[in-house]
C-alpha cells in the first residue's frame, strides 16, 4: 500500500520528478563516465609499464640499479630460475644481460640502458615486439641486431638497417664499442621510454662486455597483477637474501602513487555526484511536503502512523534515486561500452600523453563490482537525504496542518 | 445518559495560557450517544471546530477530559491516539481532502488497508461502501474527475470504511451546491437510520441543521444551548 501511494505520489509533479530523474542521469553518467575515463587512462598506463618496461616482479643482485655496474650480477641465476619456475602462480620469466651506455651514430648520440635478451624468450614476459612500427623484432639481420624506440632513431636519424654503435664499459672496466645494425623499431605509449632503452641479443651484449653467461636481470610475470605481492614474499623466503626482489609497484613509485590517487579522485568523483544528488532530492522532497502539508495532516488525521507517513516520504525519494540511478548507469555502461571498445582519439594531446606514458587513443573501463556499490551508495545517499524532509513531516501538527491551504 | 459513546467534563482549551489568555473553549460537558445525529452549531470562532478537534483526538484540551468508550483520549500518547482514531473515528472534512492520487475506490480501500486489513476485503467493503453511497459508477475516477459532492460522498465512504464509533464532520456540506448538499444529507441520514452510525457535524448550514436531531449551540467556547427534536 505505501508503495503503491509512493510510487503514485512520485507522479504528481511529472515535470518536477522528470527534471530531479534526469539530473541524475545526467551527473551520473557524466561523473561515472569521468571515472571510466581516468580508469582507462590509468590501466592503460599501468599495463603499458607492465607489458614493456617493469613486468609484475623484477629481480637484481641488491644494489644493482644504484650504478648497474655489471659486475653485481646474480648468482646461481640457474637455481633462482628453478625456484621461479616451480611457483605456479608464476605466468612466464626472463633472464637479461643490462648495461648502459651510449648510443651513437653519424647524427648524434643518447644515453641509453642496453637489455641483452633471448628474443624468443622475451615474448613471454615483454610485448616490445608487438609495438614494432619499422623492421621486425630481431628477424632478418644476423649480426648483432638491435630494437630500438622509435624516439632514439629519431634522434639517431636511424632507420631500418642503420648501423649504430653502443659503448660500453666490460666487465674489466674497459670502454669498449661494438657496432648493431638496426633490425626493428618500436614505439610505445612512453616516448620516454623509447628513447632511452635498447634490446640487443644476449650473445652479443655478453661477448660486448666479456661477461659471458652474466644475468643481471630476472623480469617476472605472473597470473595476475594482484598477486604481483605474494608471489614476491614467496620468492623473498625462499631465495638468497643478497637479491633485491622488487614489485613493479616498488620500481616505478609513481605508478603506485598514480594507481593510489586515481582511487580517490574515483571518491572524490562519487563524493560530488552523491552530494549533488542528495541536494536534489532533498530540495524536491523538502517542496514535495510543503505543497503536500494538508494532506499530510488528513493522513495523520485518519489514523496513518508516523512510521508509515515517514517511509512514504523515504520511498518517494529512493523510487527518484532507483530510476535516475538505473536509467543513469544504463546509458553510463552503454556510453562506456561503445568508448571501451572503439577508444576515445586524444591525439590533440598526443605530445602530452606520451611524456605520460600513455597512447591517444583512451578506451574507459570500469568494473561491474563499480556500478553495484555506486547504486547501493546512492540509494543510501537518496535515503540520507530524505530523512531531514520526512522528519519535517512528522512534526507536522495534523490540526495546523489540515487547515493549511 | 447511559448509551453514551462520547463523555466531554469540564472540557476546557486556552491558547497563549502565559500571555494573553484565549478560551476557545471554556468549560464544556456534553454526553453523546450511540446512533446520534448531531449538529454542533456557532458562530465563527464560537469553538466549535476546537471541539471537535478535541473529540477527534486531533487537539488536546488544557483543561478536562474526552472520554470515548470508556478511553480517555487525552491520556493517551501520540502513537496510541493515531491507532484510535484509525479504529474508532471517522472523518470527513469540509474540503473533501481525498488523496488525489488515488481512485475513490483506493481512497476507501486506503483506510481499511492502514489497520492491515487484506488487499481482496479492502477492495470489497470500498466497492459496498461506495455503492451505499451511490457511486458505483465512479469507483475507478480520480477525485479530479468527481462533482464536489461526489467527492464528499466517497469521503463519507471512507470516514466508515474502518467501522468507526462515529463520524466527525467539520462543516461537510460548506463547499457544496443544494443538490449534493441534500443527497448527501439523505444519505448520512440513511446510515444513522439503517446501520445506527453516529455522526456529529460542526456546520454553519441551515439545512444540516434542520435535518439534524440534536442541535448543540456552542458560543464563546461555553454550550449555549442543547436541543434535541
Amino acid at each position: 500500500m505505501l508503495l503503491k501511494l509512493a510510487w503514485k505520489n512520485l507522479w504528481r509533479n511529472k515535470v518536477r520528478s522528470r527534471t530531479i530523474i534526469l539530473s541524475i542521469i545526467l551527473g551520473l553518467t557524466g561523473g561515472i563516465f569521468s571515472v571510466a575515463l581516468f580508469n582507462g587512462l590509468t590501466e592503460q598506463k599501468l599495463s603499458n609499464a607492465i607489458e614493456t618496461q617493469t613486468a609484475h616482479i623484477q629481480i637484481h643482485k641488491k644494489k644493482f640499479l644504484d650504478d648497474y655496474d655489471i659486475r653485481k650480477s646474480i648468482h646461481n641465476h640457474n637455481l633462482v630460475s628453478k625456484t621461479i619456475k616451480e611457483n605456479p602462480l608464476v605466468k612466464g620469466y626472463v633472464t637479461r644481460v643490462v648495461t648502459t651506455g651510449m648510443m651513437t651514430s653519424a647524427s648524434g648520440g643518447s644515453g641509453v640502458q642496453a637489455f641483452g635478451v633471448d628474443p624468443k624468450e622475451e615474448k613471454k614476459v615483454s610485448k616490445i615486439y608487438d609495438r614494432i612500427i619499422d623492421g621486425k623484432y630481431f628477424e632478418g639481420i644476423k649480426k648483432n641486431p638491435i630494437v630500438i624506440g622509435e624516439k632514439l632513431a629519431e634522434k639517431l636519424d636511424a632507420k631500418v638497417r642503420s648501423k649504430i654503435v653502443l659503448n660500453t664499459q666490460d666487465k674489466e672496466g674497459n670502454i669498449v664499442g661494438s657496432a648493431f645494425r638496426v633490425v626493428g623499431i618500436f614505439k610505445t605509449n612512453s616516448s620516454n621510454f623509447d628513447e632511452a632503452n635498447v634490446f640487443v641479443k644476449k650473445k652479443d651484449l655478453w661477448k660486448l662486455l666479456k661477461a659471458n653467461g652474466s644475468i643481471h636481470e630476472i623480469a617476472v610475470v605472473v597470473e595476475d597483477e594482484d598477486l604481483s605481492d605474494k608471489v614476491k614474499e614467496g620468492f623473498v623466503s625462499k631465495l638468497d637474501s643478497k637479491l633485491e626482489i622488487e614489485t613493479w609497484k616498488e620500481i616505478q613509485p609513481e605508478l603506485a602513487v598514480m594507481s593510489d590517487f586515481s582511487e580517490r579522485v574515483y571518491l572524490f568523483f562519487i563524493a560530488i555526484i552523491l552530494i549533488a544528488l542528495g541536494f536534489g532530492i532533498l530540495n524536491t522532497m523538502l517542496m514535495a511536503i510543503f505543497e503536500r502539508t494538508k494532506e499530510i495532516g488528513v493522513l495523520m488525521a485518519v489514523g496513518m502512523s508516523k512510521s508509515k507517513v515517514f517511509g512514504m516520504i523515504i520511498l518517494e525519494s529512493t523510487f527518484l534515486a532507483l530510476i535516475g540511478a538505473t536509467l543513469g548507469m544504463i546509458l553510463s555502461i552503454t556510453l562506456i561500452s561503445w568508448t571501451g571498445s572503439s577508444g576515445i582519439n586524444l591525439s590533440a594531446f598526443q605530445q602530452g600523453f606520451e611524456s605520460f606514458g600513455v597512447g591517444t587513443i583512451i578506451y574507459p573501463q570500469l568494473s561491474i563490482g563499480f556500478y553495484f556499490q555506486l547504486m547501493l551508495m546512492v540509494i543510501l545517499s537518496a535515503i540520507l537525504f530524505s530523512i531531514y524532509p520526512a522528519f519535517k513531516a512528522l512534526k507536522l501538527n495534523p490540526v495546523e496542518a489540515i487547515r493549511s491551504k | 445518559m447511559e448509551n453514551s459513546i462520547i463523555k466531554i467534563q469540564g472540557l476546557k482549551k486556552v491558547y497563549n495560557p502565559d500571555t494573553i489568555p484565549v478560551f476557545a473553549l471554556n468549560g464544556i460537558n456534553l454526553e453523546i450517544e450511540e446512533g446520534e445525529f448531531i449538529a454542533i452549531v456557532g458562530p465563527s470562532g464560537s469553538g466549535k471546530s476546537t471541539l471537535l478537534n478535541m473529540i477527534g483526538g486531533l487537539d488536546s484540551p488544557s483543561e478536562g477530559s474526552v472520554e470515548i468508550g470508556g478511553i480517555k483520549i487525552d491520556e493517551l500518547d501520540s502513537k496510541k491516539l493515531i491507532d484510535f482514531r484509525l479504529k474508532n473515528i471517522g472523518f470527513v472534512f469540509q474540503d473533501y481532502s481525498l488523496l488525489p492520487v488515488l481512485t475513490a475506490k483506493e481512497n476507501v480501500a486506503f483506510v481499511m488497508q492502514l489497520q492491515g486489513q487484506a488487499d481482496q476485503k479492502c477492495n470489497k467493503r470500498a466497492e459496498e461502501l461506495l455503492t451505499a453511497v451511490g457511486l458505483q459508477e465512479r469507483m475507478n475516477n480520480r477525485p479530479a474527475k468527481l462533482s464536489g459532492g461526489q467527492q464528499q460522498r466517497v469521503a463519507v465512504a471512507r470516514a466508515l470504511a474502518s467501522k468507526p464509533k462515529f463520524i466527525l464532520a467539520d462543516e461537510p456540506t460548506a463547499n457544496l451546491d443544494s443538490k449534493s448538499t441534500s443527497d448527501l444529507l439523505d444519505i448520512m441520514l440513511q446510515l444513522n437510520k439503517e446501520e445506527k452510525i453516529t455522526f456529529i457535524f460542526s456546520t454553519h448550514d441551515q439545512r444540516v441543521i434542520d435535518k439534524a436531531r440534536r442541535v448543540v449551540w456552542v458560543v464563546d467556547g461555553k454550550i449555549d444551548k442543547d436541543e434535541r427534536k
